[in-house]
């Protein structure tokens, strides 16, 4: 009896969080008897629990709405102000991403929280361009191939499109996705391997053992439960797949710190405002960076949703830390 | 009785973890990090129990035995207490048997959690050997063997070094494999099933047996040994490459633990060489035949030897290899040789030098200095 009412409660808490699916969804409740449904019990037993939205304390039901809301008032100025805020140092974060991913030929992304598509695109044109340096250096090294080696070269070319990469961007947002679809058409990338779809981290519209890589680049730090988006990266990756995940962490040089905390408080909104005209927003946004638990916190949570090998890396002093666990 | 006694104070412990995961605090992140210990503790009972056991043991009597131990215990339950943790050691026990059975079946995906990431790390680069002749020495060989292992091949991404840890890997084998085949021979010696070699053959034999194990990979070889050469690859190869020749001539009888030039048969509680090899046996047959050379000079002698022979055989295209076995041979001669010579030296020197100085007290004499009258 009890355990139907919390099944109910966890139920129509879901609900409110889901966006239109794509593919099939896969109920929660179907996670085993025992341990979710015992410790979740637990949270939804004491009712409507609060978080954090920034600095302020909200319920939980209404964080994903007014994280919508955020970003998608932002949309249309999003990449704008990451390159005035970070002052173009988050392309340098995202190379590094892939520089770390190193994706070999034929492996499926999926790109959380991805947006307007900036992982997405690194990964295929790092891919594309791996591709055609295996294919150089095979055409090095058979010298001086027949006609017949040639012909046969042409026609597995076509072979290659089902085994090329796929990525995939997921978001919540259908603001995001129409800009980065945008993007993406300005910038000529083929529509080949790439697709576009909503959906929430929390709950993902994807089979289990779907992909290669999960990437999620500053947009764990909105999710409401942390720990379930996690979850439902395990569940999607392939075994011996990767979770990456890129955010802003504490910082480790003091000194920096200080310089770091001003520039965020007093610079950051002010752009905002200026540039997005969105004050609010980007307030938002730099208390959230403030709440997001810190480098060793945010592995240990890695690491207790099943993950191993979970290792990270800080980048410019700590402002970044790019994390990375294996499904094993 | 030991076994019985030593599975009931595993069961303690397993009880202990038991009543840890009934707790009613337990939230899901604590419950898959002690599944994940549990699992280890299962190993660790199932190494035990497997290694205290009658020789005609299996893996699966093993873990029987583990769980008759279990139920012998639980059944020997009687305090107050017991019920309740009796209680609370089921869902344990159900745990427990869930993955005791998946230990039995070794091709679940459930084996995973059963080693650890360093042994699993040792099984891709293993399965990537056989794509070498085809990638080379890099991360596509360590994806294609990610592949064969059915993970994905964003697996690579565990192995920073990429094609180094390759390398490095393939040749610990091959020196772990080595100092096996030593082993194995020493034993037959010591148990007087072959003759002892000496060292000169024994040498030349061991240095054959091991550069033999890059024959499948030596299209590819200069290309490890390239990999072998970058700064950051150093250390661990010269590392690799002091073990291998310390273990050569440790099994060819060099038991020299001072430098200071003679040969000192030691116990073997007091040689270098336990703290570098763990499995080492202590032969007292095998005595050099070469001495009074010291422990420097040897393993120097015998880097330079491998290293060249090395060398010659990434380009040597005679059939089975048998130009690189010559020079092998010719270089261990020159070093017996050199040993010789040494030696003829040594003693010619005191001749001479005995020599000398009789004729200088015969000298003295004869001019009168040495007033000894």
């Amino acid at each position: 009896m009890a355990a139907s009412v919390r099944l109910l409660l966890r139920l129509s808490h879901r609900n409110i969080n889901v966006a239109a699916a794509g593919g099939s969804a896969r109920p929660g409740c179907c996670w085993g008897p025992t341990g979710p449904s015992s410790c979740r019990c637990f949270s939804d037993a004491t009712g409507d629990r609060s978080t954090h939205f920034g600095f302020e304390t909200v319920p939980e039901t209404e964080k994903a709405k007014r994280v919508y809301k955020v970003f998608e008032n932002v949309a249309q100025k999003y990449d704008v102000m990451n390159d005035a805020m970070s002052l173009g140092i988050h392309r340098v974060w995202k190379d590094m991403l892939l520089r770390a991913m190193h994706p070999q030929p034929g492996v499926r992304l999926l790109d959380v929280a991805g947006g307007t598509g900036d992982i997405a695109f690194r990964f295929l044109e790092y891919v594309q361009s791996q591709q055609e340096r295996q294919k150089r250096r095979a055409a090095r090294s058979t010298q001086t191939p027949s006609w017949q080696d040639i012909s046969t070269n042409y026609s597995t070319e076509d072979e290659d499109g089902p085994q090329e990469s796929k990525a995939v961007v997921c978001d919540i947002n259908k603001e995001m996705l129409k800009v980065g679809k945008q993007k993406a058409d300005s910038m000529g990338i083929s529509a080949a391997g790439l697709s576009w779809v909503v959906g929430d981290a929390e709950e993902l519209p994807f089979d289990d053992d779907q992909f290669d890589i999960y990437t999620i680049a500053f947009g764990i730090r909105n999710v409401t439960h942390i720990d379930q988006a996690l979850q439902e990266a395990l569940r999607v990756l392939k075994p011996g797949g990767r979770f990456m995940c890129l955010e802003f962490s504490k910082v480790t040089n003091p000194v920096l710190a200080r310089l770091y905390d001003t520039y965020s408080f007093q610079m950051i909104p002010v752009l905002g405002e200026v540039i997005a005209g969105d004050w609010k927003s980007y307030q938002y946004l730099v208390e959230s960076i403030r709440k997001f638990p810190d480098q060793e916190e945010f592995k240990g949570m890695i690491e207790d949703a099943g993950f191993y090998c979970v290792h990270y890396h800080n980048l410019t002093g700590g402002v970044v830390a790019l994390h990375s666990g294996f499904k094993l | 009785m030991a076994a019985l006694l030593r599975g009931l104070r595993a069961g303690r412990a397993l009880r202990g973890l038991g009543s840890v995961v009934a707790a009613p605090t337990a939230t899901k992140p604590q419950c898959s990090s002690l599944r994940r210990g549990f699992h280890r503790a299962a190993q660790r009972l199932q190494d035990e129990s497997k290694s205290d056991k009658p020789p005609s043991s299996s893996s699966s009597s093993s873990s029987t035995t583990y769980h008759e131990h279990y139920q012998a215990h639980s059944a020997h339950q009687d305090t107050a207490t017991a019920s309740q943790e009796h209680s609370a050691s089921d869902p344990a026990s159900e745990e427990a048997s869930g993955p005791n059975t998946s230990y039995q079946d070794q091709g679940g995906e459930q084996g995973e959690e059963y080693e650890t990431e360093e042994q699993l790390q040792a099984r891709i680069l293993t399965s990537a050997l056989e794509f070498v002749p085809q990638h080379g020495w890099s991360l596509e060989a360590i994806a294609a063997g990610a592949e064969t292992l059915g993970l994905s091949s964003a697996s690579t991404g565990m192995f920073n070094n990429g094609a180094g840890d390759l390398v490095l890997h393939f040749i610990a084998d091959c020196n772990s494999q080595l100092t096996e085949i030593l082993a194995e021979q020493h034993k037959q010696v010591q148990l007087g099933q072959a003759e002892p070699k000496k060292t000169a053959d024994f040498l030349r034999d061991a240095v054959e047996t091991r550069l033999r194990m890059h024959i499948p990979y030596i299209e590819s070889w200069p290309q490890a040994m390239s990999i072998l050469l970058l700064p950051h690859n150093i250390p661990d190869s010269l590392k690799h490459l002091s073990t291998l020749v310390d273990d050569i001539w440790y099994y060819a009888g060099d038991r020299s633990t001072d430098v200071s030039g003679s040969y000192h048969p030691r116990s073997p509680s007091s040689s270098a060489h336990t703290f570098l090899s763990p499995f080492h046996h202590h032969p007292h047959n095998i005595r050099p035949a070469t001495s009074q050379m010291n422990w420097y000079t040897k393993r120097a002698a015998l880097t330079g030897i491998y290293n060249t022979t090395e060398l010659v055989m990434v380009q040597d295209s005679s059939p089975d290899f048998q130009d690189t076995w010559n020079f092998l041979d010719n270089r261990i001669q020159d070093v017996v040789n050199m040993a010789t010579t040494a030696k003829q030296v040594q003693s010619t020197g005191e001749a001479v030098v005995q020599g000398l100085m009789g004729a200088a007290v015969t000298l003295k004499n004869l001019t009168g200095i040495n007033q000894r009258r």
